[in-house]
């Protein structure tokens, strides 16, 4: 156990410093908020999906979800997880990379005016400040139970490692640490699949225990159940969790988005979208499938599980030798504060850019906002600690968070892709209906008692389109500047057509004559369509094999 | 009015306080039982039948004057107890199972029959009693008419898309400037 410590403490130190070294060179907003805009795609790929994976959405929850449903839990990692960073990736990222923005709700100001801008930014402020607030209680609780160390404490060091380098080096420091993140929770993480696969014999060695001999259900072995399925009803996982909440979360978090938003050019960032897909696939096997095999080893080594939560903790605890477990946590903190570093980083920014330099604090120099980004970071991680208190009180975080997501992602997508498909429409119809979607969402769950997340996601994701329809048919036309460049009839190929028009003004010649502007491809190899191709593929022959 | 609001709010806040300190406790005691019952194996194994023979009361202790009664009242107000009532009858039989093994069986037979004890107290997943799959009329209409109106948008939505793009990057073409 000491060694486990040693190495718990030295990742803390390694972390500390690499972060104060990586913030060095921050010097203005451009810088901290969007990292110069210079990191490759590799970079993107390991910071997507150190953000995506951390205590709550990740080893913990995931983890313990899988213990509790199965394989249906796999359907974040090997169905609409790819599906959602592959679509983003190769489609939206576009719309907000050329329209030069720094945060979604700009790019909801761009096309639709402040109002809904603010709406959105307001709850996705909350629905951030309460993420970092649970990310921050089951890092101290998971640590707690498992090396018997104070809780507040604890919280406390979490937060200073992930704050110190966060405040200081913004977005580029958050990038290059998550990237270094990822790799620590791969190599720490990923022996745990071999050791426990090793001792059950194999997926078959798993299926031939629980479905041979203990007559466990088959549907704990699906990856998308039938409707009746009592936590993830396959119809809905696919029409409400693929198309809407993982498409929403993919394009609207902003967390997600602003590591795109940091590539050094537009391939860096879709390529690095779509690669993110490979870890997030692998991502099954290091606390998905594991927790398929939980019960087994549990019940044939007098496990003591309380509940799923704990499952995971006390997999680990129980299977890895002293040394390995330090490491495994070290991979497991890795993910954590990955998460917490860049919820963090985008809270601040969506404070500073959308809200303080917008509505508060206009026209200062830059470095006032510089200075206004780092203050904001402190006062978020601060407001966060505050609310552990009571985060620790609700039974279930999974469910408030995901309430609070039902409410927002629904209507975004809604408005979203009427956004970008359809140039008609306007400002007040996409408030109607943003505000309509959300009230609904809360009025299914409320009143009408429908429970099941992906569900509510739909019907809201439904309403929201409908009534942003009806209402902008009644009201003007969206004003020209709100559609230049932010709808797909005025994406790339349209933008070719501009250039050609120009050369030919510029010339004097007619736009046939101009000869066609040649547009370098990547390689084969690093042709985002095929990868995007074969990872969708193999998430097929994933479906197939398992599911 | 707002003082009674008050005190709903200091109520809910109470009842979900004591939900969840109800809770902590059921797991607490059967922590403590799964250690017990730990040190029953762990003294059989280094040959200390006396001290395992003490656990294995500790551990009947706690499993009849705390577990027990809290699984029985507590499955009269929260569903969460139920998978532990229905396992009751198996604790009680790998009770007496065990008295016997203990005082002659090896240290093999009583590590498994402890290990399943373990797991007779521990939280199953849900996920094992999920009824096997079944697709109803209604649900074959619904999938197919999601998938095939799914396709049929697809195929419309993307016609139009080209339509429009198309009607516009020509109108620029066909108009060039006269600069």
């Amino acid at each position: 156990m000491q060694s486990d410590f040693i190495i718990i403490g030295l990742y803390l130190v390694l972390m500390f410093s690499a972060g104060l070294f990586f913030s060095r060179n921050i010097k203005n907003t451009a810088d901290y908020f969007l990292a110069a805009r210079s990191a490759p795609w590799f970079w993107i790929m390991g910071a997507i999906w150190a953000t995506n994976i951390g205590f709550l959405h990740g080893y913990l929850a995931h983890g313990g979800a899988a213990y509790e449903w199965g394989l249906i839990q796999a359907n974040f990692e090997w169905f609409q997880g790819p599906f959602g960073y592959i679509i983003s990736g190769l489609f939206f990222i576009a719309f907000y990379w050329r329209a030069g923005v720094y945060t979604v709700p700009h790019f909801l100001e761009r096309r639709y005016g402040s109002a809904l801008s603010l709406i959105y930014n307001l709850a996705w402020i909350v629905i951030f400040i309460v993420t970092i607030a649970a990310e921050f209680y089951l890092g101290g609780i998971f640590l707690k139970n498992l090396l018997h160390i104070p809780f507040w404490p604890t919280v406390l060091v979490l937060a200073i490692v992930v704050g110190t380098y966060t405040l200081l080096g913004g977005l580029g420091a958050a990038i290059m640490m998550e990237f270094v993140q990822f790799i620590i929770m791969m190599l720490g993480t990923m022996p745990l699949l071999f050791i426990l696969l090793h001792m059950v014999g194999g997926f078959a060695g798993i299926k031939n225990v629980l479905i041979g001999q203990w007559g466990v259900s088959a549907q704990y072995f699906t990856v998308l159940p039938d409707i009746h399925h009592p936590y993830g009803p396959g119809p809905w996982i696919v029409l409400g969790q693929c198309l809407v909440v993982t498409l929403g979360w993919c394009a609207g978090h902003q967390s997600m988005v602003q590591r795109n938003l940091g590539a050094r050019s537009l391939y860096d960032a879709k390529f690095g979208y779509v690669a993110a897909s490979i870890p997030k696939t692998l991502g099954a096997f290091l606390y998905i499938v594991p927790m398929i095999a939980a019960p087994i080893i549990f019940a044939g080594n007098g496990i003591f599980v309380e509940r799923a939560d704990a499952s995971y903790g006390k997999l680990i605890l129980n299977l890895l030798p002293s040394g390995m477990l330090g490491l495994f946590i070290a991979g497991l903190l890795s993910a954590g504060l990955s998460s917490i570093s860049s919820v963090l980083n985008s809270t601040s920014t969506m404070v500073v850019k959308d809200i303080y330099e917008r509505y508060l604090v206009k026209g200062r120099p830059d470095h006032h906002y510089f200075v206004a980004g780092r203050a904001a970071t402190f006062v978020v991680i601060a407001l966060s600690l505050l609310l552990v208190p009571i985060v620790l009180k609700v039974y279930l975080i999974m469910w408030l968070e995901q309430t609070l997501l039902a409410m927002v992602l629904g209507p975004f997508m809604g408005i979203l892709m009427l956004a970008i498909f359809w140039r008609r429409a306007n400002a007040a119809g996409s408030l109607v209906g943003f505000i309509t979607g959300g009230v609904f969402a809360i009025l299914l769950q409320q009143v009408f008692g429908v429970n099941i997340f992906f569900e509510i996601s739909w019907w809201s994701f439904v309403v929201t389109s409908i009534v942003t329809v009806a209402v902008t048919l009644l009201t003007a036309k969206p004003r020209p500047e709100q559609l230049d460049g932010l709808t797909w009839e005025s994406d790339f190929r349209a933008k070719l057509g501009e250039i050609l028009e120009q050369r030919a003004v510029k010339n004097g010649m007619k736009i046939g004559d101009v000869p066609k502007p040649i547009i370098r491809r990547p390689r084969w190899y690093l042709n985002i369509k095929y990868w995007a191709t074969a990872i969708l593929l193999c998430q097929v022959a994933l479906l197939l094999f398992f599911g | 009015m707002r003082r009674v609001n008050l005190y709903l709010l200091a109520f809910s806040f109470l009842l979900l306080s004591q939900a969840a300190l109800s809770q902590e406790k059921f797991t607490d005691v059967r922590q403590r039982m799964a250690d017990d019952l730990t040190a029953v194996k762990v003294s059989l194994q280094a040959n200390d039948r006396a001290a395992a023979l003490e656990h294995f009361a500790d551990a009947k202790k706690v499993w009849e004057a705390e577990v027990r009664p809290m699984i029985t009242e507590g499955v009269k107000t929260n569903n969460q107890f139920q998978e532990y009532f229905e396992r009751m009858a198996e604790v009680d039989g790998h009770f007496v199972s065990l008295a016997q093994e203990l005082e002659s069986a090896g240290s093999k037979q009583v590590e498994s029959r402890v290990n399943a004890m373990i797991w007779a107290i521990s939280h199953h997943p849900r996920g094992f009693k999920v009824p096997p799959p079944r697709y109803t009329v209604w649900d074959w209409v619904f999938g197919l008419g999601i998938g095939i109106g799914f396709c049929v948008f697809a195929v419309v939505f993307g016609l139009y898309l080209r339509r429009s793009f198309y009607r516009r990057y020509q109108k620029q073409g066909k108009e060039p400037s006269k600069g």
